[in-house]
This record gives structure tokens, sequence and C-alpha cells, in this order.
């Protein structure tokens, strides 16, 4: 590994590759080169490097971004190293490849401090860049502001942080900074919330909001999970809203492992169910109202399907920050 | 004050979806089994639909709750289109399925429907909204509006809307008669004529490629564009609809609606909001402003078409006039070309060539919006080198845009050649796009008419069609004038040639 690396010698690299590919191309219709942002994937070594570059292109077509995977090494020695190469795919008709570049990174943690000069003069002009934080022992480096400080927004998986509270404290320390945040943990949610959001749609069911006094949040895991404080806080605020005042009631039952929530039961204060949302078999979730039952699908969420989200939203998200500050004093309390 | 849903998410969460019911008359029919319980399944699938949604079925057929919902089940399994089927998704769905048989032309039916509608609103909170779709004859439009009207099932607590399909009237003053009918027991504002054209992705899209963008709407117009094409092809012939389809034709069945909807939705002035009626204004400005021919012009700027028998890949292929239903000396127009002229200042003197036919070579939809070339050809050398400028909104099959421009050829030589920027939907957003009746059915739900036709617009495309029918009407054309899997009669290639331009083959 080569103790530093120079962004030059890798802009130099890439303006090769794009001639490369356009000679494989010549005679036919050239290759079209498609960006929309600069995205940053700050990952362990050890991690899946085949994961991530499947996640990246399917990220691509939808968009394309020049991807800067840096991969980590906990060692003291500072090195950096890099190669260039691009993600290509052929659109229909089968006419003419669209390629992304892809610059792959790695580095030392020591070395973090020099990452920022060398990401800067890399990343696409007038266009956001994106940083995707797939490792908590980096997101806690001192020195991951100065990486953190080039991006519009950050994105991180809080259910890989271990302790929610403490992750949660983190959070919302950084938001605190007026960053654009985005937690997995929130973005898992959407499809819970928006079958709880449209239960609200309908006037009868509406009227019963104010009646609502227990809000019953369920898990497999032994405790709360991050997704769990994170419903929980936004139900109450909902509530709240609406002129109520719900109680949270976290519980533990058997359920999948793979999810940070298994089951959200709203209650009236004599114990009669006004609404739930459970997982049952297979991948489907059953929705129960006003004696009415109807299943949804809600298969468990990729990396490629939250990120997804997540870049489809550039600026910062008001609904989530409020959530994340309740979440955080709820964790605490 | 009411109470609002506090937890709303916009950024994330799609369109809002109120309660309601659907009462489909016609439940038994093609149109509900291939398209309507695909599109409302699948809405149901995506989360889109409220759980106490219920679709009440009417048809002559005498059946039960059940058998319908099993007939309903078998119909949704064949006709999903590119999603998968989910045993458990359906089930809760289809729990929200009713039927009753009935005679439209029986007061009787109305009666027992309000009973039966007030039933479903008591067991699944629909709160007294009602979406009638009528996916019938259009000869029992009026007759299903009157029972309803008659009955006062067309108001009620919640809201009240009418979906219809076309044809809407076979001219301007049958089409003005079914909308005063219509007015008898619903507003306005309560009709959605449904042309599913307008609910293709694509054509949304049109929309936002014009008035979300900066750089196109400088250049739409007189002054930069030289022309357009909007061509609809369809590769199939009548398929046993050779009956209906020989007092129809061409020129109602598609120009009259579907293109001279699109051709609006490209020509039309942005308008000041996204609000329903503020862009149905300006679409029906635009349709106002095409000029309508003289008799004496119709037959210089228009072509009529029937197509004849050929031998397509091994195949012989009937002549319409040899298809099942039609009569040997049939005068209807499977093709029809028109050269439209907007009489306004964005588009005077710019040609809108609309073209549709049956048995072209390949099922297309396209909109090519033809750019004036640069004004100087500085590069000598090969013709290529004043290619215009195309803009190419696709569809169907594939619904994207292409930009064609020149490019230098690499080389030491100034040689240009054409090069496509393309966006194709499919491939471009890694989901599936939904079909245009999921979007225009929780268009209805949702009470956006942004993308249904409004009476003034119907009758304004009526206008300018009936001028055009009133002398075909009056023509005898030597038909058949092209054959089966070609693009359609040399007249249509004539009518562009005369103004220097040439029809492109898609």
């Amino acid at each position: 590994m080569g103790a530093t690396i120079a962004p030059d010698r890798i802009l130099h690299e890439m303006a090769d590759l794009w001639v490369s590919l356009g000679k494989q191309g010549e005679g036919e219709t050239g290759v079209l080169r498609a960006c929309s942002m600069t995205l940053v994937v700050a990952a362990e070594e050890s991690d899946d490097e085949q994961a991530i570059g499947e996640t990246l292109a399917a990220l691509m077509p939808e968009h394309p971004s020049r991807a800067i995977v840096i991969r980590f090494r906990a060692e003291d020695r500072r090195a950096l190293s890099a190669r260039v190469f691009a993600q290509c795919w052929m659109p229909f008709g089968h006419r003419q490849q669209i390629c992304c570049e892809q610059i792959e990174v790695t580095a030392s943690d020591a070395s973090l401090p020099d990452l920022a000069a060398v990401v800067l003069p890399l990343k696409v002009p007038d266009l956001p860049v994106i940083l995707w934080c797939r490792s908590p022992r980096v997101f806690r480096l001192a020195a991951f502001p100065l990486l953190s400080a080039i991006a519009q927004k950050v994105v991180i998986d809080s259910n890989a942080f271990g302790a929610p509270a403490a992750a949660m404290q983190e959070l919302n320390a950084l938001v605190a900074e007026e960053r654009s945040l985005a937690d997995f943990s929130w973005t898992r949610l959407t499809r819970w919330r928006e079958l709880i959001a449209q239960i609200f749609e309908n006037k009868a069911q509406l009227a019963n909001l104010p009646r609502v006094s227990e809000i019953g949040v369920t898990y497999s895991s032994s405790t709360p999970t991050a997704s769990a404080y994170y419903m929980a806080a936004w139900l109450v605020d909902g509530f709240q809203k609406a002129g109520g005042a719900a109680r949270v009631k976290f519980a533990s039952t058997p359920g999948p492992a793979d999810r940070q929530l298994n089951r959200i039961d709203l209650r009236a204060q004599n114990g009669e169910s006004i609404a739930s949302v459970g997982l049952v078999e297979g991948q489907a979730a059953e929705i129960r109202v006003g004696g009415l039952t109807s299943r949804a699908v809600l298969p468990p969420l990729t990396d490629y399907a939250l990120m997804r989200e997540e870049l489809s939203i550039p600026s910062r998200d008001p609904v989530f920050e409020r959530a994340l500050a309740a979440a955080a004093r709820l964790a605490l309390s | 004050m009411s109470l609002e849903n506090p937890f709303q998410d916009p950024l994330r969460f799609e369109r809002r979806v109120p309660e309601c019911a659907m009462v489909i008359f016609g439940a038994h029919g093609d149109l509900t089994k291939r398209k309507l319980l695909p599109a409302l399944y699948r809405l149901a699938y995506e989360r889109r639909l409220d759980a106490g949604f219920a679709v009440l079925g009417i048809s002559r057929t005498p059946m039960t709750d059940d058998l319908f919902r099993e007939k309903m089940c078998a119909s949704v399994k064949q006709f999903l289109e590119d999603s998968p089927f989910d045993a458990d998704v359906w089930t809760a769905f289809a729990q929200g399925l009713f039927y009753m048989p009935g005679d439209i032309d029986n007061p009787g039916l109305y009666a027992a429907l309000d009973a039966r509608l007030k039933e479903i609103e008591a067991a699944r909170h629909t709160g007294g909204n009602v979406l009638f779709y009528l996916s019938t004859q259009p000869s029992q439009y009026v007759p299903i509006a009157q029972g309803l009207g008659a009955a006062n099932v067309g108001k009620g607590q919640g809201w009240r809307r009418i979906v219809i399909e076309k044809p809407f009237g076979h001219d301007l003053a049958s089409a003005r008669e079914l909308s005063d009918q219509l007015h008898k027991a619903f507003e306005e504002s309560e009709v959605y004529r449904i042309d599913h054209y307008l609910g293709k992705e694509t054509v949304q899209n049109i929309l936002a490629l014009r008035f979300g963008n900066g750089i196109f709407e400088p250049l739409w117009n007189r002054r930069y564009v030289n022309h357009v094409q909007i061509t609809a092809a369809e590769s199939i012939g009548v398929e046993g609809r050779g009956a209906y389809y020989q007092e129809a034709g061409s020129l109602r069945d598609m120009i009259q609606n579907h293109l001279s909807q699109v051709m609006a939705t490209i020509a039309m002035e942005p308008s000041a909001t996204f609000r329903p009626n503020s862009v149905r204004d300006e679409r029906s400005k635009l349709l106002r402003s095409i000029r309508i021919m003289k008799p004496e012009e119709v037959l210089q700027n228009t072509v009529a078409g029937q197509y004849g028998p050929a031998h397509i890949g091994g195949e012989d292929v009937p002549g319409f006039r040899q298809e099942p239903g039609v009569k040997p000396d049939a005068q209807t127009n499977t093709y029809a070309a028109v050269t439209f002229f907007v009489d306004n200042w964005r588009w005077a003197g710019v040609p809108f060539y609309l073209r549709s036919g049956k048995r072209l070579p390949k099922r297309v939809t396209e909109i090519a919006i033809q750019f004036n070339a640069a004004p100087l050809a500085i590069f000598n050398g090969n013709e290529v080198n004043t290619a215009p400028n195309l803009l190419i909104l696709r569809i169907q099959p594939e619904e994207g845009i292409s930009l064609k421009f020149l490019s230098k050829r690499p080389g030491s030589g100034m040689q240009l050649r054409p090069v496509s920027m393309d966006f194709n939907y499919g491939s471009s957003f890694g989901e599936r796009s939904p079909t245009a009746y999921e979007t225009l059915l929780l268009d209805a739900i949702i009470g956006d008419a942004t993308l249904y036709t409004r009476q003034d617009m119907v009758e304004a495309s009526w206008n300018v069609v009936d001028a055009i029918q009133h002398v075909w009407d009056a023509t005898k054309f030597e038909f058949p004038n092209y054959a089966a899997g070609t693009w359609g009669p040399q007249a249509a290639d004539e009518m562009l040639a005369r103004r220097g331009h040439v029809w492109r083959q898609p």
C-alpha cells in the first residue's frame, strides 16, 4: 500500500478510463456518462466488498454517481491506495452502455485526516456529496468530522451501533450541528408508518385518535431497538399533535431476527384495540382496524432499498429530526 | 376545527388516499377483468387503498359475492402485469369485493344499490364516498346516470364521482347531449372522463420535462420547432371488434381523444399552478386554438386509409374488409393522418402531424419534436452534418425520452455523427411504473382530475375532428390503400412532402 494517493493521478486515470470505454464502443454509438452526485461509502476493509459493489450497481441506474468507496483498516500507520473502474449497464434497446465511475480507496485509520483532501478534489462539481458510513467504528473516529464535513448528507445505520440510547445521543448531536442526517433504522419504518398514517386517513378512525392512550411497541430482541424508539417517539408526537396523550409500552416477543419491529398496538384507556399493525407469517403485515383486517406486503428491506429512499431525499428531513430528538429522550428515560 | 391526520409525511409517503367504495357497472366485462381489478389489486398490494376499500360489481349475470371474488381472483392472476400475486393480500382485498346482479334499465336496481351501499358503508367505514365506474357500452352511460339520479344515489353524505370511458359521443352534438344527460345527476366536477393515454408515465412526464426544466421551454415555440409528429401505431388489426370499429374508425377512435390530448399536453401554455383545473384550462385553450379546417382544406391536410390483405412473416393477414363483421365495401378509416395548425403566437405556422393506424409495422406510440436545423452548415462533408435535432418522447411500448444531436466523430477530420441520449423509465427508475389505470383510478379516488378530460376539452376536439369527418363522410375513398404491415398510404407521405417533411419511422 502506498503512503499517499494523488487526486490528480486518480482524475487522470478516470480520463483514461473514459477514453478506453469510448474505444470499446467505437463504431457503435459510444458510451454515455451519467452522474447525479458523488456518493462516498465509508466501510471497514472486512466489510463485504461484493455486497457493497452490488448495492452500488443497483443504485446506479436511478442515481448515477461518481462512487468513492473508502475501505478502512484499523492501523496506526498512515497508508492510502486507490484504483478506478467503471460501473456500466446496458439500458433498453442494447444500443449504448451507460457508465458511472467508481474509485476504490483503501485507507488506514491513521490516514483519515488526509482523506478529506483526497475526496474534495474528486467530488463532482456542482452536484451533492452523500456520505454513507457503514461502520460505527469509523463514524466514531476523531477525524471523521473532517470527512463528513464535505458531505451534504450523512447516512448511517444505528442498528449496527450497539446500544441505541448512546447511538441516538451521537446522532442527535450531529443534527444539532445543522447537518443533514439519515438513519436506516428510521428508513426501515417508512412502510410501517405509512400503514399507520393510512389508517387515520379514514375519517371514522381519525375521530378515534384522541382515544388512544397506550402505544404498544413490540420487537424480538431483548431490549428495544433503535427502530422501536423511533416508532414510539413518532407516534407519541403524532398523538400529542392531535391533542391526545399516549404512554408507550415496550415489549419483547419472539419474531424474525432480521426485523427491528414486530408489532404496533394502539389501545384505548379501557384496553379496547383501536388499531394494530403486526408482522404475520412470510413477508406480510396484518392491519386490524375497526373490525376489518387487511394485509400488506412488508418485505425486509435491503441496503439498496434503504439507500434508494434516502438518496431521493437530498434535503433535511424535519419529521426524522423531530423523531430522533424525541427518541433520544425516550431512550434515556 | 376538524382534526388533521398528524401522521402524514409528504417527504416519504405516497399521496393520501381517502376511504371509499367503488361501484363498477359492467363488472363481468373485459375491461373490469383485464384492467380495473388488476389495477385495484395492485394498489392494494402497494398499500395505497384504505383498509375498508370496497368494490361493488354490477352486471346482468347472476352471481354471488363469493363467485364474483373467485372470478376476479382468476382475472387478476391472469392479467396482472409485472407483479407478483400474493394470496394473503388478495384474501384481505377480496373481503371488500361485493356483487349484485341487475338490469340497468330496471329502476329497482338503483334502490337496491342504495341499500347495499349503505350496508357496505356501515361495515367497511367507507365514509359515504362512492366512485361509480361505467365499464359498459357507451349507450348505457345515460340510462345509468339517469337511474342513479332518479334514486338519488348520485348524491350523498360523502363525495360522489362518476368515471366514463371513451367514446364521449360520436360527434360534437352527441358529446354535448351525453354531458347534458350526465349533468342531470352529477356536476361536471364529479364527471371523470378517462383517457388512459394521459395516465401513462411519459405523458405525465411531458409536463415535468416542459415545466420542471428551464432549458426546454425557451425552445418550445415556432422559432425553434420545425414540426411535431405524433404517432400511435398498432401492429394488430381490429381483433374481432370489426363491427364496432367500422362505425368508429381511426379518426374518431384515436385522433379525437388520445392523440388530441397528447398534442394538447405537448403544446399547451404553462399553467400557473399544478391544480387540476389550472392544467385542464390550458389543455382546453390549446384544443380550442387548433385551426378548424375549411371543407376545401380537408383533403389536402388529411389522409384516410384502410389496410388491405398482405402476407406477413409467412402468414396471410386479412384486409379490413375481410375481417369478421365488416362490410365488404366498408369505407372505415383504419388509418388516419392529419396536419393540424395551432393558431396562437407560440405555434403559428408549425405543423403538427398526427397519425394513427392499425396493421402498421409495429406497435409504437411516440411524439417526435423536430427542431430547426442549424442556420448554417459549416461542417462540409456529408448530409448527416445537417441532420436536425430530435426530441423523442416514447409513450409505448417502452416509455422514455431520447434527444438526438450531432457529435464529432473521433479522428482528425470534422465528420459529424448523430448520437442519442436516452432516458428510459423501465431501466432508469429501479421500480416498475404504475399502469395507466392504477394512476387514473387513484387520481379519481383522491379527486385529482388533472389527467381526466373535461367537457370543454371533449367538445373542442370534436369541433376540430367533425370538420374532417364531415368531408370524409361525403368522400368515396379508394380503399384499401395500404397493405397490412406497411407504414400507411402513400398519400400520407405526400402530405408531409408538400411541406418538405418526412415521417419518422419509429
